[in-house]
């Protein structure tokens, strides 16, 4: 697969470029393999900056502190936790995508919108939403209290897991119903022509096809999880970014690099774990979409609409209401200097949330051509890395940054395009996963017809290949820009001074305790990351 | 620190709280909170002034007397004075306990020398938009002078400085928590201040003149008047257990920064076991709160008698709600008498040394200290200013002698409440 006669010379531009992105047989070539790494590479780099803290540990001090039942707690603690999230997250997120995909569920439309709207919510304003509707004397807890309902303490594993639970699960549902629709319904058809009855034709015939997606989900649950410090710290729950963030506190950095490293640890072997149970991936977006009902509810109508509206209210109710109450509260009487809200921000995040998908998704590219068109070891070595900066805690990919970026980079450091590099090494795994499975589900028989019809190999990816994988993009870049949206802990590191945007607002006037004056750009955040929501489920009905 | 943002979001969440069920006081951070607070006190002159003072624990009551002695005409000149546009009064909040205050025996701005230039600030946590407002007083002094502000938590700052070294871009590191500061100071990455610069505050807030803090905040027990009286609480915060005060029910805020940090100096003076058996031994009577406003607040309403909590948020109960029976009693020498502060230091790096340092001398101005005493309910630092309602001056009171940057290693504090069961 190598750059076959890149090297010959007399050939004219354009066919050199061609040359250099595909060879004959459709495998990617060296010179897309070399830009591939160099993006893998690039966001692993932050890992180098741990690495080098690491050896300025004292041996008997690592060993003291790996040894120490402390970090045996915060490992079981975040092991229980992810896998919790996960398993959870699954058993909400598949059925309700089958539910909204499959069935002949009244208002589907509506309901996959607002089941798949949780992701929008950051966890740390939906952890607050929970706690002050649920914790010691909220809200909720001292209505519910006179007709005699206790509210267990909302405090610890139980909140933590219900909580992440609530805001990451559209991850597997999105995912699902990505694959759901890919699936050939006739299949199911005929399955069912055979009296097998639905839920074994599920088992036999959905579920092996839909694994695949079902997984990809699970693996950004996972992920997001280990790295998720607003819910832990909220919910008093010891977890890696809790304990990693407490060292910080004391300034212990070579105690925090090395619980660090140790997530990273994890992280890996959730990544291998993860390339075990999902070798293949599903056809994507080569074969007709289908939203036909091929079930029909019946009586379990009932049920599953109670279903849905139990998520919605709890997902979404709560932490919209709890907004909605502070905004009506807060009234007039808070404007302290600076604290000001100004419809800027708003335009900042956008702005820098715009840029971040855009460039991020370029990034994902050739990482997810190469890796979703070669078989080879190479691709997979490529491709898992790119996962790591989002498993990593946001305030240690900010700390890597502000180190390489003062050491190296001065000119770019405080600006918005180390800010923006910070994005994609956070996010990028969104984008290459979502654009991944697009490459590998474009059939390449359809590559080999129009190279065979007489296209060039060029003309034969913009005319079918890029069309067939654009709603894979636009997924991708729909999610990075909706979690760079409410990015908190490294945009509060490297932002470049005076620039305000609607999560570092939040923080201000949180920290301030002027909670009324977080309603509004909470408010503002959900509804701007609703948009790009939408694009998502636009896109995959198409 | 650990307090400080580690905290964020208990605070946060306990914000909420304070939020929806008071009128007032939306911060409910164990900081130096400079956020105005005043809004609601409706003036009432002297409606305590007939209070007659029982001790020295009752300072609150003895507010409208010792605070309206010779007031009027002080506010007036104190007023008219005024640095370019901005006038002193601008400085100072409103609200019924600030109606009423002293001569500010403090050098004024106009005696500082002038700022100008362009000053890359890092504010650490507590920046709630009132350190901005100041920042902003100042910029409104001088035409020429741009403070850019760096926000974030006091933590998160003082690891950015470390991790950014020499390279700082900061001239001047504000920041809520000493321990912050100090483990700045310790890196040698901050310029030593003029003894001029720090004369006016006491030498335990300028270690070494490596930082110098501007305003305090401390521990105190509120407690109901008309539940207990001040004699009812120990001088010790030890004797609690075996004191009246147990024998009603006391309020206290465990998951709260502050209260975590009153128990790691508290570790740290009395030892491991001894706070053990204290905490043990107090269970029995406490009532718990998500944080200490409320704390204070339920100590008002009486659904407790007494309470943990730092001093200003009993401050902003009773300007809140004047008429509340709400007292203040400060312990001696020990955890409960615990005092952290906010402060300023000047980076060794900074090109700006100049700029930076009459810029921390601003913050110990007359007008600024009259800012955080009286918009923060702070602890003024500079000795002739002194706090509002009525309270001992800073060097009244009896810290326990501990290094404040101790008070960051929180984790076996956490430890050791949830082995008691606290947490």
């Amino acid at each position: 697969m190598a750059g076959s006669g890149a090297d010959s010379g007399v050939r004219r531009p354009f066919e050199r470029l061609r040359r250099l992105s595909t060879t004959e047989d459709g495998e990617p070539t060296a010179a897309v393999g070399l830009l591939a790494a160099a993006v893998s590479a690039a966001v692993l780099s932050p890992v180098a900056w741990l690495l080098l803290r690491a050896t300025e540990v004292g041996v008997d001090d690592a060993v003291r502190l790996l040894a120490s039942g402390n970090t045996f707690t915060v490992l079981t603690n975040s092991v229980a936790l992810v896998a919790v999230v996960t398993t959870a997250s699954i058993v909400l997120g598949v059925p309700l995508a089958v539910l909204t995909v499959q069935t002949d569920l009244p208002f589907r439309r509506f309901w996959t919108i607002a089941v798949a709207l949780p992701l929008v919510v950051p966890s740390y304003v939906g952890a607050f939403a929970f706690v002050s509707a649920f914790g010691p004397h909220g809200v909720l807890a001292d209505a519910l209290a006179p007709i005699g309902i206790e509210i267990p303490t909302i405090y610890g594993f139980g909140g933590a897991a219900l909580v992440l639970t609530a805001f990451v699960y559209p991850y597997v549902f999105l995912t699902t119903r990505a694959s759901l629709l890919s699936f050939d319904a006739t299949q199911l058809e005929a399955a069912r022509t055979l009296d097998t009855g639905y839920r074994a034709a599920f088992r036999r015939i959905v579920l092996p096809q839909i694994a695949p997606g079902v997984t990809a989900g699970a693996l950004l649950v996972a992920l997001y999880t280990l790295s998720d410090f607003g819910t832990p710290a909220i919910m008093h729950f010891d977890t890696f970014t809790r304990a990693i963030f407490l060292e910080l506190n004391t300034f212990a950095r070579s105690h925090a690099t090395l619980l660090s490293l140790q997530l990273l640890g994890v992280t890996a072997v959730i990544l291998a774990l993860e390339s075990r149970i999902g070798p293949g991936e599903a056809d994507g977006y080569g074969s007709r979409t289908s939203t036909d009902a091929v079930v029909e509810l019946g009586w379990w109508t009932v049920p599953a609409l109670l279903l849905l509206a139990a998520v919605v209210v709890v997902t979404l109710g709560v932490p919209v209401g709890i907004l909605g109450m502070w905004l009506v509260r807060s009234g007039p009487g808070y404007a302290a200097g600076g604290l000001a809200f100004d419809w800027t921000f708003g335009l900042n995040s956008a702005g820098v949330a715009g840029v971040a998908a855009l460039v991020t998704t370029l990034a994902a590219v050739p990482v997810a051509y190469y890796s979703g068109r070669t078989d080879s070891r190479l691709g997979w070595l490529i491709e898992r890395p790119t996962y790591v900066g989002y498993a990593m805690p946001g305030v240690v990919l900010g700390l890597a940054l502000v180190f390489f970026g003062t050491k190296y980079a001065p000119g770019l450091y405080q600006t918005i395009p180390l800010l923006i590099f910070a994005y994609v090494v956070r996010f990028i795994p969104q984008a290459v996963g979502s654009t991944r499975s697009s490459v590998m589900g474009v059939d390449r028989a359809l590559v080999g017809a129009a190279r065979t019809l007489g296209e060039t190999p060029r003309r034969a990816f913009r005319r079918v290949t890029l069309p067939l994988i654009t709603p894979g993009l636009v997924a991708g870049a729909a999610l990075v820009f909706l979690t760079t949206m409410k990015e908190l802990p490294a945009t509060l590191l490297l932002q470049p001074a005076g620039f305000d945007t609607l999560v570092t607002y939040i923080w201000r006037v949180q920290e301030a305790g002027y909670y009324g004056r977080a309603a509004l750009p909470a408010l503002v955040l959900v509804v701007i990351s609703s948009v790009s929501m939408l694009v998502i489920l636009r896109g995959e009905d198409t | 620190m650990t307090r400080d943002t580690d905290d964020t979001t208990e605070t946060n969440r306990a914000g909420a709280r304070s939020e929806t069920t008071e009128t007032d006081t939306h911060t409910t951070r164990e900081q130096e909170r400079p956020q105005a607070l005043n809004r609601l006190g409706a003036p009432k002159p002297g409606v305590n002034g007939d209070e007659p003072s029982r001790g020295r624990r009752r300072f609150l009551a003895a507010l409208g007397s010792a605070a309206t002695v010779g007031l009027a005409g002080c506010a007036t000149t104190q007023s008219e004075q005024s640095t370019g546009q901005v006038a002193f009064s601008d400085f100072r909040g409103s609200g019924r306990l600030v109606e009423s205050r002293p001569e500010i025996d403090a050098p004024r701005i106009a005696d500082l020398p002038d700022l100008s230039g362009e000053l890359t600030l890092y504010l650490g946590g507590g920046e709630g938009g009132l350190y901005r407002e100041l920042v902003t007083l100042f910029e409104q002094i001088y035409d020429d002078f741009t403070a850019v502000p760096n926000a974030g938590g006091t933590a998160e700052q003082a690891n950015k400085i470390l991790t950014e070294g020499e390279e700082t871009p900061a001239d001047v590191f504000w920041s809520v928590d000493a321990g912050s500061l100090s483990v700045v100071a310790e890196e040698g990455l901050t310029a030593q201040l003029s003894s001029e610069t720090v004369a006016d505050v006491p030498e335990t807030f300028h270690p070494d003149r490596q930082w110098v803090a501007n305003a305090g905040r401390a521990r105190a027990i509120p407690y109901n008047t008309d539940e207990l009286s001040a004699s009812d609480v120990p001088d010790s915060v030890m004797d609690f257990p075996d004191s009246p005060l147990a024998e009603g029910e006391i309020g206290w805020a465990p998951t709260y920064g502050a209260f975590q940090a009153f128990v790691t100096a508290m570790r740290l003076t009395e030892g491991e076991s001894a706070t053990r058996e204290w905490l043990e031994a107090m269970q029995p009577s406490v009532t718990e709160y998500p944080d200490e406003f409320l704390t204070s607040n339920a100590v008002a309403d009486g659904e407790v008698a007494g309470g943990f909590a730092n001093h200003y948020y009993a401050l902003r109960v009773r300007d809140a709600r004047p008429e509340a029976p709400l007292d203040l009693a400060f312990t001696s020498g020990d955890a409960g008498a615990l005092i952290n502060v906010a402060g300023a230091a000047v980076l060794g790096p900074s090109e700006n040394a100049a700029l930076a340092e009459d810029f921390v001398a601003h913050l110990l101005s007359a007008e600024a200290q009259e800012f955080f005493a009286t918009r923060a309910f702070g602890y003024p630092t500079v000795g002739g200013v002194p706090p509002v309602g009525g309270l001992p001056t800073i060097d009244e009171l009896e810290p326990p002698e501990i290094d404040l940057s101790e008070l960051s290693n929180v984790q076996p504090t956490l430890r050791l409440l949830r082995e008691v069961g606290v947490l």
